[in-house]
């Protein structure tokens, strides 16, 4: 298992991705680290200047608040334009391994299916969840040491924000097995990625159709979707160092990747190569 | 007598079309049998199911029907494939790898403990002349490169049955002799290989036994020797009267002039000793008697023909 997640990385920086995401996620340290200017006065009030110029034209504001505003924007960042970059980033990586000449190789080792395929899936993981620790842990110090705040809520995005990746990432594995195409597995993803959005507001959304039954069924595919956009709320509620109401969205979200996950699995050991 | 290590009953792969709901038999009842040291040919015309048939024994496709025995074990047991060392035909190697990278990550998906790989790997790298690319990403290899690379993977971590699919295939005739006598050593030290070629001289040369397959099914199979043994015997006169030689046309196979001598060819040995004492009373001079034994290219085409299918 090992040796397939260590090849998986090695995969991501040939292609230039682990990098590219390094390189995303430096640059927006840095630009906490730079651009950012936070003068305490008083301890528990602050001066912040954004590229020397003032913000709240100068006024004295509550360093706290200060922090959550950034802080929610960086795990705003994690679950939209993050995501989507991971997943276009990742989507590659899974099809590979199908690739005539490549996968019969694979499978003439004394490996089993679904061990392969979990070496893949763990290795992508690895590669994207490295990056995205990197991002939540440089912004936290930056943030950390500017403000003596340490906001240990906001690793809990990072977490969070790994865990929704996982479960697209369980897509992208059983639509690639089934197609081997990398574009269609990002597609897909993609397409449950958005429809978290609005299934998120299925009790509003709901009650404008018409009929019934596709009342019901806005209502079940809420359930049964995974809810990225949930997640991503749940991390933002954290951070404020408010409770969760309810940990439905992640368990039900778990529930569809174990699901996607055993399927792909299920389809991978059943398959001709 | 050994347990063999492949062993095959009745094992087929037959590929639906759904749209014209024909079925594409790839292979089509193959029951083999290699015994352990051999080095064993698999031949066949393009399409006749050579490869298919591989990938069935290395579980990369699933049978129809029958089944298929690695060492003993059913061949879809990961456990059944860890002495075995495999070349695919078109393989695709991630070209990320360099070299030494490449052997060091297959050598580790077949249980290799780290340092052992490491000193393999460079001793390999040495053996297939590719010492000094160990550090350059495959991308940059040739083709003959690839394959020696590829032939050293397989080779990694000591199998007991090398499955080699077109092994030479792209390689100049320098690379060819070399992994013809990297293979030789290998037999010598009592390494099973299972060659799938199309390369009849490569095989000749080569093999201890042979098989070919045409339409998915064995059409003969048996030991080389005796696959090319005896096709009969060669007769080379002068002076050979015409009388004489209306005589042995009815008893010869063929008969043909060349540079001042008649040969003759006869089915069997008593035949060509009948025209030894013909000629001789007819005061011939009888230039050189030998057996002929068939090529394999021979027996490789009279097999397919019969099999009904074009070489």
């Amino acid at each position: 298992m090992y040796a397939l997640v260590r090849d998986t990385f090695r995969e991501s920086l040939a292609r230039k991705i682990f990098w590219g995401f390094l390189g995303c996620s430096t640059a927006l340290i840095l630009f906490f680290l730079l651009a950012l200017n936070i003068d305490l006065v008083e301890g528990a009030m602050a001066a912040v200047t954004l590229f020397g110029k003032e913000v709240d034209g100068g006024q004295l504001v509550n360093v706290q608040l200060i922090v959550h505003k950034i802080l929610g924007v960086v795990a705003a960042f994690l679950f939209t334009a993050g995501l989507f970059l991971a997943v276009f980033a990742s989507a590659g990586l899974i099809p590979t391994v199908f690739e005539p000449g490549r996968i019969e190789l694979l499978l003439s080792k004394p490996v089993s299916r679904p061990r392969l395929l979990l070496g893949r899936y763990f290795g992508t993981l690895a590669v994207i969840a490295c990056n995205m620790f990197y991002l939540v842990l440089g912004v936290w110090a930056v943030l950390g040491v500017k403000t003596h705040i340490w906001n240990l809520n906001f690793l809990l995005a990072a977490v969070l924000a790994v865990f929704a990746f996982a479960v697209l990432l369980t897509v992208v594995l059983l639509v690639a097995v089934l197609s081997s195409s990398g574009v269609l597995a990002t597609m897909v993803a993609y397409f449950f990625l958005i429809m978290s959005v609005p299934l998120a507001q299925h009790a509003q959304l709901a009650p404008l159709f018409r009929r019934p039954w596709a009342r019901e069924v806005v209502k079940w595919l809420y359930y049964v979707f995974p809810k990225i956009y949930d997640l991503g709320n749940m991390a933002r509620l954290a951070m404020e160092g408010k409770g969760f109401q309810t940990w439905m969205p992640v368990w039900s979200s778990g529930v569809f990747a174990m699901v996607m996950l055993t399927a792909g699995l299920w389809f991978f050991a059943r398959k001709d190569y | 007598m050994p347990a063999p290590i492949i062993e095959t009953e009745g094992l087929a792969k037959h590929f639906p079309r759904f749209w014209s709901r024909r079925v594409v038999r790839a292979v089509d009842g193959i029951s083999l049998a290699v015994q352990p040291g051999v080095a064993f040919g698999l031949l066949g015309p393009n399409g006749s199911g050579k490869t298919t048939f591989v990938k069935l024994l290395l579980a990369s496709v699933h049978p129809t029907a029958g089944w298929a025995r690695l060492f003993g074990r059913d061949c879809w047991e990961p456990e059944a494939r860890r002495s075995v060392g495999y070349l695919p035909e078109n393989h695709r190697f991630p070209t990320y790898n360099t070299g030494f990278q490449m052997l060091e990550f297959y050598a580790a998906l077949s249980g290799m403990p780290q340092m052992e790989r490491h000193r393999r790997a460079k001793e390999l790298l040495e053996l297939v002349g590719l010492a000094e690319w160990h550090d350059v990403r495959i991308g940059k290899y040739s083709k003959g490169m690839l394959q020696r690379l590829g032939l050293a993977q397989a080779m990694m971590h000591r199998p007991a049955l090398l499955i080699l699919d077109e092994p030479s295939d792209g390689v100049d005739p320098v690379g060819r002799r070399h992994i013809r006598d990297i293979l030789g050593a290998l037999r010598r030290e009592g390494t099973t290989i299972f060659l799938n070629s199309h390369l009849l001289s490569e095989v000749e040369l080569f093999c201890d036994e042979v098989a070919i397959i045409s339409r998915g099914r064995v059409a003969l199979s048996g030991p080389l020797a005796d696959m090319t043994a005896g096709s009969g015997y060669r007769l080379r006169a002068e002076g050979v009267s015409e009388a004489a030689r209306e005589r042995l046309r009815e008893k010869a196979t063929t008969v043909a002039a060349n540079n001042g001598f008649i040969d003759f060819q006869f089915a069997d040995r008593e035949s060509a000793n009948q025209a030894i004492d013909l000629l001789r009373e007819a005061g011939s001079q009888i230039e050189s008697v030998a057996r002929v034994r068939s090529t394999l290219e021979d027996v490789f085409v009279k097999t397919v023909e019969q099999a009904g299918e074009k070489p």
